[in-house]
């Protein structure tokens, strides 16, 4: 694999832009509310720029990994600190950046215990990164750990909606995928017997026998595909959204379950091929499972939150499929489903964030003719919901075109239950549309200002990434090319 | 002999001795009546001493008493780690209120003896000594325990840890018995050189397990566990700590050197380990859910550690001794946080409920995060030391195979994370019923939480330098240098 050393730690500087922003937090005192909200834009302000400098930077024609740098970290074990980005994480990377940035700008309203909002905030999102970036297995699994243990309190303190339950639930159920996930990076470690969690070291074919590779795909696929919220191991993901605080919906819809199936990708697939193929059916199974399940339960809820939880299991399914058929088509469109995915529920969340702010209701029956009270924070959702209907234009769309044409080629049958399923997606979505933003208003929320364009900055930000990447997709697709289209020729067939 | 060499024995048998002086020196003027509190000074002035003392001979080597007691990197780093748990403790007894002030002398005096009884079995290299050692340690605990204020719960948990302690004692003093009569020394170096021929015998198993079974009894393994909920709930909090962690770290060091002259072990031995470690994690971590009594929580929680540790003692290889000795630093330093939340948290030295701890981070916004971090440590969250100790015992597991148990393990991790959580719950969203005054954290202790909290991140994240000099203090135990 082609190697290009950074000639500036770029990926560490977005690291410790985190971690320095969440010191500076800690010690702004609790009472200076504004100061520590512009401090948090400041450093995620950081982040965002960087990445979007590493995104453009990334030498397309080149591929392989870039900006890397690595350092050794406890050699008697073969640790290092090997940070890189190749074409998977890349665009990953680029949507945490957005989210993040977004994230903040959506909670500029937050009044209760604002430091250590931003102090857990800034954590959650160093571990996001961290692992988005790194390529060593043992701090693939730390970065893990370190972006789920502050979900706990972010959701219990400042969530809605049987909070408690929620995050209680959300971290067991996490933290049970990292229980499989720790044992097997140790299996293949002490299999490799290369003394090394080095990634690169670690992904050469034969480098496993069969058998260890299923048994390690396995392992890996469960943990890794909690998080991804593939059925039957979804149920923590819906509670979990509900109740949380919508900038940590947003960063937990939009970034971290894309952890989960980018750890099946780079650590279950990469490592692990023949393990990948001996298993790809079932995963095509619980894949489509998932799309059907999330869009008939997403059918029948009444809270708007728990609407888009469901749709993201849905949608969840279709990174899965993507992943599970083994072919280029369905690694990139699942890549890019996975970016468009994280933006769209990001700007789901963030709109009905600010509709509940005004309202205090998010139960779509008390609800209703919002469109007429606020037109231009429906027009969010609005634009946001027929995303994930998958409409030609915006982003998603492309992220499903590509996974079910290859689906259609390997599992025919799938395919086809899918697309199916899609028109369920389109009825339900549409449905929240229609009773939520039109029909007649509710007096009662007649007097709710409309978004001002400073709170709506974060709402224009992700519509605006919708749109440009609906209308020019190869932005993303020649990034996520110089990965998958490597990694499958050299698949041992 | 070289005087460096004994340095820390000698240094803290005098200390030891400075207190049985002092209570023959006439009683002081009370706390409360502007009266200086000598014992407590002197205590940490002495304990911190110690810890120099401990740093100065570390690379000592040496024998003594006919090789009974062999000095060597080993015991050094051991004694070290005491002499650090030690000093923490005192730390903690600036205002012990749950000792009676006439027995503040006879207090220190039995922690200083019991920290040298633990420092002479780290270093015990013979059956005997190694018995002597442990129930000098043991005596002076159980009077320690017996020691509270609150006669009732002290003399209760005391009269249990003493009976339950010396009904474990009779039982390694079987077991050593029947090792010496099969292998015909009582020295471990020599046992090293036939226990692996005479292994797969009954007797030798039995001798060993029984033997061990003293040392468990110590660590709180199933089934020697049952006094720890007792004993740590009757003690004072600052005793209960001390039990906690300098008593533990004492213990794994023991355990280590006895399975060290056991070689491969045979499957039998291993057998009964995995079981033991299974069952230690698994009810430690049930038992613990349901406690409402944090003290209560943290003895199942220590039962349940010594389940991680056996996993790392069953590998019988030095990656697993070094991991078993890495967890042992971890321990003490997550569980000494915890105790200094508690003693903070309830200066006349009651047991705390867990509801107690509503509001913590309004009272005290740094007493929180250390409880924060120590608990997320000891559930092992990255970055934390309590992770690390738990991916080094986990490598050195599964390179011999232990995948299930690893697994086993992994799923354990998760039952405890809940029940810390609940803690955590407790101090970050619970909100006292009548709102609690802010706590008046002195500088000294807001600077000892802000030492724990970077300590256990730091030495989480950087464990590079600590994992050397566990590797190293291994060697001894196989005859190396």
């Amino acid at each position: 694999m082609h190697m290009e050393p950074a000639t500036f730690p770029f990926l560490s500087a977005i690291l410790l832009s985190c971690v320095v922003g969440m010191l500076t937090i800690m010690v702004i005192p609790e009472e200076r509310h504004v100061l520590i909200k512009q401090v948090s834009i400041f450093f995620s302000g950081v982040c965002l720029l960087l990445t979007l400098y590493v995104f453009f930077a990334f030498n397309r024609s080149l591929g392989g990994l870039q900006f890397v740098e690595q350092v050794s970290w406890i050699p008697t074990l073969g640790i290092s600190y090997f940070n890189a980005v190749d074409g998977f994480s890349l665009p990953n990377l680029l949507l945490t950046g957005i989210v993040f940035f977004t994230g903040v700008l959506t909670m500029w309203e937050l009044n209760t215990r604002v430091k250590e909002y931003f102090a857990l905030y800034f954590l959650l999102v160093t571990g996001v990164f961290g692992l988005f970036m790194s390529m060593d297995l043992f701090f693939i699994f730390v970065w893990y750990d370190v972006s789920l243990f502050p979900m706990y309190l972010l959701i219990a303190i400042w969530g809605t909606t049987r909070k408690e339950y929620g995050a209680m639930k959300l971290t067991l159920y996490l933290l049970a995928g990292s229980a499989l996930i720790l044992p097997a990076i140790i299996f293949l470690w002490a299999k490799s017997g290369l003394n090394t969690f080095s990634f690169v070291s670690l992904m050469h074919p034969g480098m496993f026998s069969p058998a260890d590779q299923k048994f390690a795909f396995l392992l890996l696929f469960l943990g890794f595909g909690i998080l991804a919220a593939v059925w039957p191991m979804h149920t923590w993901s819906p509670d979990g959204h509900v109740a949380a605080p919508h900038g940590v919906s947003m960063v937990h819809a939009g970034v971290l379950m894309k952890i989960g199936s980018f750890g099946v990708l780079r650590v279950a697939i990469m490592l692990c091929p023949l393990g990948w193929i001996y298993w790809a059916k079932s995963m095509a199974v619980l894949a489509v499972i998932g799309i059907i399940y999330g869009a008939l339960v997403g059918l029948r809820q009444t809270d708007l939150k728990y609407v888009i939880g469901y749709s993201s299991v849905s949608h969840m399914g279709v990174v899965g499929l993507g992943l599970s058929t083994v072919t280029v088509a369905g690694l990139n469109g699942a890549v890019f489903q996975m970016f468009a995915h994280g933006i769209m529920t990001a700007l789901l969340f963030s709109s009905v964030g600010y509709i509940y702010d005004r309202t205090h209701t998010k139960l779509i029956p008390e609800l209703g003719g919002l469109s007429r009270i606020m037109p231009v924070a429906s027009a969010f959702f609005i634009l946001a919901a027929l995303a994930g209907v998958g409409l030609p234009g915006l982003a998603n769309f492309w992220g499903e075109l590509l996974v079910f044409l290859a689906a259609f080629k390997v599992y025919p049958l799938f395919g086809v239950i899918g697309v199916v399923t899609l028109v369920i997606t389109a009825l339900f979505m549409l449905r929240v549309v229609q009773k939520t933003f039109y029909g007649p208003a509710n007096a009662r929320f007649a007097g709710l200002p409309d978004v001002s364009p400073w709170l709506g900055t974060p709402r224009i930000i992700l519509a605006a990434v919708l749109l440009i990447l609906g209308l020019y997709p190869s932005l993303l697709f020649n990034v996520i090319r110089t990965a998958s289209v490597p990694f499958m020729n050299g698949l041992p067939r | 002999m070289n005087w460096i060499t004994e340095g820390p024995e000698i240094f803290y048998f005098g200390a030891s001795l400075w207190f049985l002086l002092l209570t023959f020196a006439a009683p002081q003027k009370p706390v409360s009546n502007g009266g200086r509190r000598r014992e407590y000074l002197s205590a940490i002035l002495l304990a911190s001493v110690g810890i120099l003392v401990c740093l100065a001979s570390v690379r000592a080597e040496g024998w003594l008493f006919i090789r009974a007691y062999s000095v060597d990197l080993f015991s050094q780093v051991f004694k070290t780690l005491l002499s650090l748990g030690l000093f923490l403790i005192v730390s903690l007894c600036g205002s012990i209120s749950d000792i009676d002030e006439r027995r503040h002398n006879e207090f220190y005096f039995l922690l200083f003896s019991c920290t040298l009884a633990l420092m002479l079995l780290v270093s015990a290299d013979h059956l005997l000594s190694i018995y002597l050692s442990l129930e000098l340690s043991s005596y002076s605990l159980y009077i320690l325990v017996a020691l509270r204020k609150r006669r009732a719960l002290g003399l209760e948990a005391g009269i249990k840890y003493f009976l339950t302690g010396s009904f474990a004692a009779a039982v390694m003093l079987f077991g050593m018995a029947l090792l010496y009569s099969s292998c015909g020394t009582a020295y471990l170096p020599d046992m090293a050189k036939v226990l692996p021929g005479l292994i797969s015998r009954p007797t030798v198993i039995m001798g060993l397990l029984f033997t061990l079974g003293g040392f468990f009894f110590k660590l709180a393994v199933f089934p020697f566990h049952s006094w720890a909920p007792d004993a740590y709930q009757g003690a004072s909090n600052q005793v209960a700590g001390y039990i906690a962690t300098a008593s533990k770290v004492a213990a794994i060091a023991v355990v280590l050197r006895v399975l060290a002259s056991a070689g491969h072990g045979s499957a039998y031995l291993v057998h009964v380990l995995v079981i033991l470690s299974v069952v230690s994690m698994t009810l430690g971590n049930l038992a613990a859910i349901v406690q409402k009594d944090l003290k209560r929580l943290l003895a199942f929680s220590t039962t349940a550690h010594s389940g991680y540790v056996l996993i790392a003692l069953l590998v019988l290889d030095p990656a697993g001794y070094s991991a078993a000795i890495f967890y042992a630093l971890a321990l003490l330093v997550m569980k000494f946080t915890v105790f200094m939340v508690i003693v903070e948290l309830a200066p006349d030295g009651r047991n705390l409920q867990i509801e107690e701890l509503a509001g913590l981070h309004k009272r005290s916004p740094i007493m929180a995060l250390a409880l924060l971090v120590a608990l997320f440590s000891l559930a092992g969250i990255p970055p934390t030391v309590g992770f690390t100790g738990k991916f080094l015992i986990f490598t050195a597991a599964i390179q011999k195979g232990y995948v299930a148990l690893v697994i086993i393990a992994m799923i354990n991790v998760v039952i405890s994370l809940y029940y810390y959580l609940l803690v955590i719950k407790a101090a970050y969203l619970l909100e006292p019923a009548e709102a609690l005054p802010p706590l008046l954290v002195s500088f000294p202790k807001k600077l000892l939480a802000g030492f724990s909290i970077v300590g256990i991140v730091v030495a989480g994240f950087f464990p590079y330098w600590l994992i050397q000099i566990a590797n190293a203090a291994v060697l001894p135990l196989f005859g190396g240098r």
